[in-house]
């Protein structure tokens, strides 16, 4: 794991790395390096299998970071290329010519998050959310709740007691 | 298409004869794993109804349901689930102060009609209920508040056995702010706490570090939090659901922090007393004990006009001539009692209702009368011996330390009583060998056993930690005197205070004997209370009930209609009895003048 990722530090600029376990690590790079050290990794260091691509919403800095999880079969290691992009109209590179179900993830991240791939096939397309209208659901200024209560009628019998409440009109209504 | 593509269908048929790796029979026994999180089960008598599942969901699954009658410690709800909603994510389960709220491993269940998948569980019963298997809170891996408490700092038995200075020294802010972030917010306390106080909303004050609205929080219910957050008996600490799993929240130690952070001069401006109305109303309170001053806090926020008449020289009652400083300052006690007295509550000092002044002329001249007079006469043991003139009470010596007169501390004493003020003298008596002497030599002792004894725990163990001996369990026979003055007190082992029905009956074994030395006898078994001021006018339309305690309403009106009573001769003894009952004489003092006003027109 050391080798690879001094090898991959010699060749790219690795902002930060994380070692989680002697098989698995995250480092992160810029927006721009990141689809060529995911190339990289796929095309020369045996990391051909594609796990999975997925985001995270820091809506404090102003960007979502994107994790890129690659597999090595050969010698059962796994390395996350992360990278932020800019969470205003946010868009990143596409990856769908590295492997085929990259597309669907691309999809999936621009419906739940907004984040665009410009190129990736179908991605405009309606995944899950058929005929969504508001934001999309998995940015964190999303309210759950609030969209709840305006979208879907509340189930009807429902009442509740605060605790505090119930025990004053109970023990001492009149204090 | 290729040819591949057409085959590989039937490749399949290679594993027809094998065995099938899944699992054979699949509609009878697939149980969950061990820790699958299924349906709930709730033990309802463990469950106590705090609400913290509740809060937690996200999904807002769970609603409170009346189960039976709230008593102290369990608002008689229980959550009820609905399943339409519920994502099993088992955070209700990890947050329940009880632990009674667990899933079970069970994860199939039919039903035609949907509102059968809304229950309470525990009271609706399942057939999941008797299962062991399922979520439960794993223990010592996580806990979603810390369960032990912020240990508060006290002076060390060397540092305080010689003095009189307060022997705890209070929180600090950071300390304070963790302390509090340990509340739930249940609620659970405030039905407990005889002043029905907004306990946790002025611990989300400290949390949230805003002492100002902590203050008002405290006064709307409190007008002497620097005085409670000190020597409350703290009764809401023994319902606190946290203590259910950990340590209870140190509720007074926080009130004491709040407190402690404003200075006198910011009183006015924060609770907004600057400009009180003054109507043409007035009320006379005797005493200023809690309860009176509590009243007169009340009273004058109202508007009326407020006399308080006290006969020592300082005001405080029982918590100035019966507390020791070294657990409530002076400069404190102050701070409460003349931010009151700022709101233009008049006070005489040295000034006995019964002599110059009697209730009568009160009566003719006020429009209302409060007496809050406290217990201050101490009760005597009445063995031989006990009427020598070197017996003492509890009482009259801690009225005597406070006033600052000269005490003859004996080198060697024996206090009878196991209750707080025997604690209070045995500890005040120590300090004053220990300057006196160099050395502690005092013993105290209660007919109760160790595990009974009336005293809160922490003062025993202060109490020995500085040097006193505490023999729990004795029944005082008789004080040895030798030319005039006492030399010892005898006992005999107590076995056992109540018969079976409940009566006070001690039973002894007079021949387990034991005799302690002692020059000094203090008494410590109770006090009286002073009733002098009560003519025989006033006895007639007054009803008397157990232990000669006056009758009052809820509002503490006696049946003369403009004679309240309220604290220690009425309920408690403690300081909060005494301040909600203050606080609840004063609206009942109200209604009735407003009552009468309005009968007039």
């Amino acid at each position: 794991m050391q080798k690879i990722i001094q090898d991959i530090e010699s060749r790219y600029s690795v902002s930060e790395k994380e070692i989680r376990r002697n098989n698995l690590c995250f480092l992160t790079i810029p927006k721009n390096q990141a689809i060529s050290l995911v190339t990289y990794l796929r095309d020369y260091q045996g990391y051909s299998a594609f796990t999975l691509l997925t985001a995270v919403d820091w809506i404090e800095e102003g960007h979502f970071q994107l994790t890129y999880l690659l597999n090595n079969p050969t010698n059962y290691t796994e390395i996350g290329v992360r990278t932020m992009i800019e969470r205003d109209h946010a868009t990143m590179e596409s990856a769908h010519h590295l492997w085929e179900s990259m597309q669907t993830y691309q999809r999936e991240l621009k419906e739940m998050f907004g984040i665009d791939f410009p190129g990736s096939p179908r991605v405009d397309e309606d995944f899950i959310l058929e005929g969504w209208t508001d934001i999309p659901p998995y940015r964190r200024d999303f309210d759950t709740k609030k969209y709840a209560e305006e979208t879907y009628f509340p189930r009807p019998g429902r009442e509740t007691n605060d605790p505090a409440e119930y025990m004053k009109s109970k023990l001492f209504p009149n204090d | 298409m290729s040819l591949k593509d057409i085959l590989t269908p039937f490749t399949a048929w290679k594993r027809v004869a094998r065995t099938p790796v899944t699992v054979r029979d699949p509609f009878n026994d697939r149980p969950g794993a061990d820790r699958y999180r299924g349906f709930h089960k709730n033990d309802v008598d463990t469950c106590i109804g705090c609400g913290t599942c509740e809060s937690i969901c996200e999904n807002e699954a769970i609603d409170l349901v009346p189960f039976k009658d709230p008593v102290s410690g369990d608002s008689g709800l229980r959550p009820r689930i609905d399943y339409g909603r519920c994502c099993w994510c088992a955070l209700c389960v990890d947050v329940c102060t009880t632990n009674s709220l667990t899933l079970s491993n069970e994860y199939t269940w039919v039903a035609t009609d949907p509102e059968e998948y809304r229950y309470t569980p525990g009271v609706d019963k399942k057939s999941w209920d008797e299962n062991e298997k399922g979520w439960k809170k794993p223990e010592g891996n996580y806990e979603f508040y810390d369960l032990n408490r912020v240990a508060m700092h006290h002076l060390h038995p060397e540092e305080r056995s010689d003095s009189f200075i307060e022997m705890v020294t209070g929180y600090s802010k950071e300390q304070a702010m963790t302390e509090a972030d340990r509340c739930v917010e249940c609620g659970i306390c405030i039905a407990t706490c005889p002043a029905h106080m907004g306990i946790p909303e002025y611990i989300k004050a400290v949390r949230n570090d805003n002492m100002e609205e902590g203050m008002r929080v405290l006064y709307e219910t409190n007008p002497l939090p620097e005085i409670c957050g000190r020597i409350c008996t703290h009764k809401c600490e023994t319902v606190c659901s946290i203590g259910h799993k950990g340590d209870p929240l140190s509720i007074r130690w926080l009130k004491r922090y709040i407190a402690d952070q404003i200075p006198s001069d910011k009183y006015k401006e924060i609770l907004n007393t600057n400009n009180l109305e003054v109507n043409d109303k007035k009320v006379a309170i005797i005493g200023s004990g809690p309860s009176g001053l509590s009243a007169a806090h009340y009273l004058r926020l109202m508007g009326y006009q407020v006399t308080i008449f006290e006969q020592y020289a300082e005001a405080g009652g029982m918590m100035r001539y019966g507390i020791p400083e070294y657990r409530l300052p002076y400069d404190q006690l102050d701070k409460d009692i003349n931010y009151i007295l700022s709101l233009g509550v008049e006070i005489k000092y040295n000034t006995r209702i019964g002599d110059k002044i009697t209730l009568a002329d009160l009566g003719k001249k006020y429009d209302a009368v409060f007496a809050g007079t406290g217990l201050h006469l101490g009760r005597g043991t009445g063995i031989p011996g006990s009427d020598n003139e070197h017996v003492y009470y509890s009482t009259d010596l801690l009225r005597k330390i406070t006033a600052g007169e000269k005490i003859e501390v004996a080198d060697s004493v024996v206090v009878i009583g196991g209750g707080n003020v025997a604690m209070d003298i045995t500890r005040s008596l120590a300090r004053l060998q220990m300057k006196k002497y160099g050395r502690i030599n005092i013993i105290a002792t209660s007919l109760e056993n160790e595990e009974n004894m009336p005293a809160d725990r922490e003062e025993v163990v202060e109490a020995r930690e500085e040097g006193a001996i505490i023999h729990p369990g004795w029944a005082p026979q008789s004080i040895e005197i030798e030319n005039g003055v006492p030399i010892g007190l005898h006992v005999v082992k107590c076995n056992s205070l109540f018969d079976e029905t409940g009566r006070f009956n001690p039973q002894c074994s007079m021949d387990i004997k034991e005799y302690w030395p002692g020059k000094m006898v203090v008494q410590s078994i109770g006090q009286g209370m002073d009733m002098t001021y009560l003519s025989d006018e006033f006895k007639e339309n007054i009803t008397f009930g157990p232990r000669g305690r006056v009758q009052t309403n809820e509002y503490f009106q006696t049946g003369v209609g403009w004679f309240f009573m309220g604290g220690d001769i009425i309920e408690g003894p403690d300081v909060i009895h005494g301040i909600a009952n203050g606080h609840k004489a004063a609206v009942g003092i109200d209604r009735y003048i407003q009552d009468k006003l309005n009968s007039k027109q």
